[in-house]
């Protein structure tokens, strides 16, 4: 259409000698509008800075952006009683992999003290805006990276490192540490903050205990994982599954499922007699709802993968959270 | 309505405020620029499809460079130069009209990116979305470098060949009579296209980079007869849909690119539906006045 359009304009241009007099009226007051534009666009250019001293923006607490909801949540239990306020850019329900700042979370990422990311490229879209407000001076904690991590687990691409690390408790409870230290860094009173992860540490050891017993009702022969996308690697290191393969054999949600690998797929599941494949609510389904349909009697069971619940519900918290998955995994296998 | 009833705040405290959205104002005029000297070149002799085609043609490019490592700017370049080159073939050898050739390898070039990307297993997804949609909320400083060169390019090339475009628009035979080269001249201009495009990664992506390249000039175009007149209404229109757009994403929380680029073609149907309301104005007008000259002259006669 827009050929025809610009064919068009060729025409009535070649032709046109029509009306000259309002052209110009016309040309007037539209150049006029655009410089208009040009000088309020200036204007706005040109008033650098000396706002930023008249309009202090500091609220009663510092506040503290987390790039998703469960390091959001860790990290209030790290900075405990109130001492920060945590922001969260991945709203709930969003997919930390896919999610894209808008500007005005540029905005929030810079007027933060901290920003507590994950890392290991799991926040794939949101990278280059963390590392833009890092290079302007707010400092970044990428707390995946300072853990022993686990490679994914397709076969052929052992090189990636599996950003999921939230499965595990016990990996969570060791950023603790590092996050507290972030955030005196940053001005927070060391001895409150060592309280907190002291207090959060030893919750985090008890919700092992208790993931673990809900694991145990599984036999050792049942405890074989099928996901959507590779997430579930350091929840099966931590409790002793195996990982039989996943739908999109990746560890982002961005990448593609490939018709040999599905069928592989299909026949390990068939021979295993896997009763559950694990999907996130953050991202389509369609092709492991399609895998099931094939290899039948196989239940699609959602999960809560790269974020917590509403407020109000069990999977508000980290801790509930990764009690509710365990159970679902526990009650889609049995 | 906060835009109406508080405009201070709405309009201009964004960006009195924020280093990054004077940043980002910035990378999208220099954009707008250079889509607009090009595009308007573009929207005149018709090459929309083959500037749609180059924009996601770079693609496999990107990718490319990405893995072996090469700055993504020169695969870019490379794709479309190889795309470019493949049209020329099929024009030459083939009785074929140009927007086939164009339509098979546009479509060729965009399945060997996705096919690329899914050999690649490690999460660099995310970044080819960035070359897809833009990442005006991540520029740093080279970037913007980068914009500005390519404006610089933009400009200098439409200074140098303004008169073998101008010709070559509106009569190709003409061009060549009066020695100015067409073939050096079209080759000029993809280069020139080619540039634009792969300049505007970083502020809307190679998905919506066409919006600012055809829909401020057509605009214009629909306004203004002049060329370099249509260039400057262009670059008007391209930086206040620039600005709305940002200041759109920035209250809204909707994605910058779209968010630019869309304002920028709700922009183009504003000027289109002004354009088309004078002409019916004016046509009616011409048309009573002639009724009233032909009334006198029959009273006369």
């Amino acid at each position: 259409m827009l050929l025809t359009v610009a064919r068009c304009q060729m025409r009535s241009i070649l032709s046109s000698v029509v009306d000259v007099t309002i052209q110009r009226r016309w040309q007037r007051t539209v150049s006029g509008a655009a410089a208009l534009a040009i000088v309020l666009a200036s204007t706005a250019c040109g008033s650098t800075g000396q706002d930023d001293s008249t309009t202090p923006t500091t609220p009663t607490t510092p506040t503290i952006v987390a790039s998703m909801s469960i390091w959001a949540d860790i990290t209030r239990n790290v900075a405990c009683d109130g001492l920060a306020n945590v922001e969260t850019i991945v709203p709930l329900g969003g997919d930390p992999h896919s999610f894209d700042a808008s500007l005005r979370d540029r905005e929030t990422m810079e007027n933060a003290e901290l920003i507590v990311a994950n890392g290991l490229l799991l926040e794939e879209s949101l990278n280059d805006t963390i590392e833009a407000v890092e290079s302007a001076g707010t400092p970044v904690i990428r707390v995946a990276e300072g853990l022993e991590t686990l490679g994914t687990s397709t076969k052929e691409n052992q090189t990636g490192n599996d950003p999921h690390v939230w499965f595990d408790p016990i990996r969570v409870a060791a950023t603790l540490p590092a996050i507290a230290g972030a955030l005196a860094d940053v001005g927070f009173d060391r001895a409150a903050l060592d309280d907190c992860v002291d207090a959060y540490t030893a919750e985090l050891i008890d919700l092992d205990e208790e993931v673990a017993a809900i694991v145990a009702e599984l036999p050792a022969d049942r405890r074989v994982l099928v996901t959507n996308h590779d997430s579930l690697g350091y929840f099966a290191d931590r409790y002793d599954f195996e990982i039989l393969g996943s739908v999109i054999p990746s560890s982002s949600t961005l990448a593609e499922t490939n018709p040999a690998e599905l069928e592989e797929l299909a026949e390990s599941i068939e021979m295993t007699g896997v009763g559950a494949i694990f999907v996130e609510t953050q991202h389509s389904s369609s092709n492991a709802q399609a895998l099931a349909d094939r290899v039948g009697d196989v239940e699609v069971v959602t999960l809560l993968t790269g974020t917590l619940d509403e407020p109000g519900t069990e999977g508000s918290t980290y801790l509930g959270w990764l009690l509710q998955n365990a159970q679902r995994i526990v009650d889609g296998l049995s | 309505m906060e835009f109406l009833t508080d405009p201070w705040s709405w309009w201009i405290e964004p960006f009195s405020r924020n280093e990054f959205m004077r940043d980002a104002l910035l990378a999208g005029i220099l954009t707008v620029v250079t889509t607009s000297l090009v595009g308007t070149w573009v929207v005149l002799r018709g090459m929309s499809f083959l500037g749609d085609a180059l924009a996601h043609g770079v693609l496999p490019g990107i990718a490319i460079a990405f893995i072996i490592g090469v700055d993504t700017s020169i695969g870019a370049l490379a794709a479309a130069a190889a795309m470019i080159g493949g049209i020329t073939v099929i024009r030459r050898h083939s009785p074929l009209p140009d927007d086939t050739s164009i339509g098979v390898l546009f479509v060729g070039f965009l399945a060997l990116a996705v096919v690329i990307m899914s050999t690649q297993r490690a999460s660099y997804t995310g970044d080819l979305n960035r070359f897809l949609f833009g990442s005006i909320t991540g520029l740093d400083s080279s970037d913007l470098t980068r914009q500005a060169i390519a404006a610089a390019i933009a400009i200098a090339g439409v200074v140098v060949f303004y008169r073998a475009f101008l010709v070559m628009t509106f009569d190709e035979s003409l061009a060549r009579m009066l020695g100015l080269r067409p073939g050096l001249a079209q080759a000029a201009l993809l280069f020139l296209l080619a540039i634009s495009i792969v300049a505007s990664f970083e502020s809307v992506g190679n998905l919506l980079v066409f919006a600012f390249l055809i829909a401020p000039p057509a605009a214009a175009s629909l306004i203004v007869k002049r060329v370099p007149m249509i260039m400057v209404v262009a670059i008007g229109f391209g930086t206040f849909a620039t600005f709305v757009g940002l200041l759109v994403s920035y209250h809204h929380r909707s994605a910058a690119g779209a968010s630019m680029a869309l304002s920028s073609v709700i922009l183009f149907f504003i000027v289109l539906a002004l354009s088309v309301f004078r002409r019916s104005w004016a046509d009616r007008r011409s048309r009573s006045k002639l009724k009233q000259l032909a009334q006198a002259d029959s009273s006369a006669g």
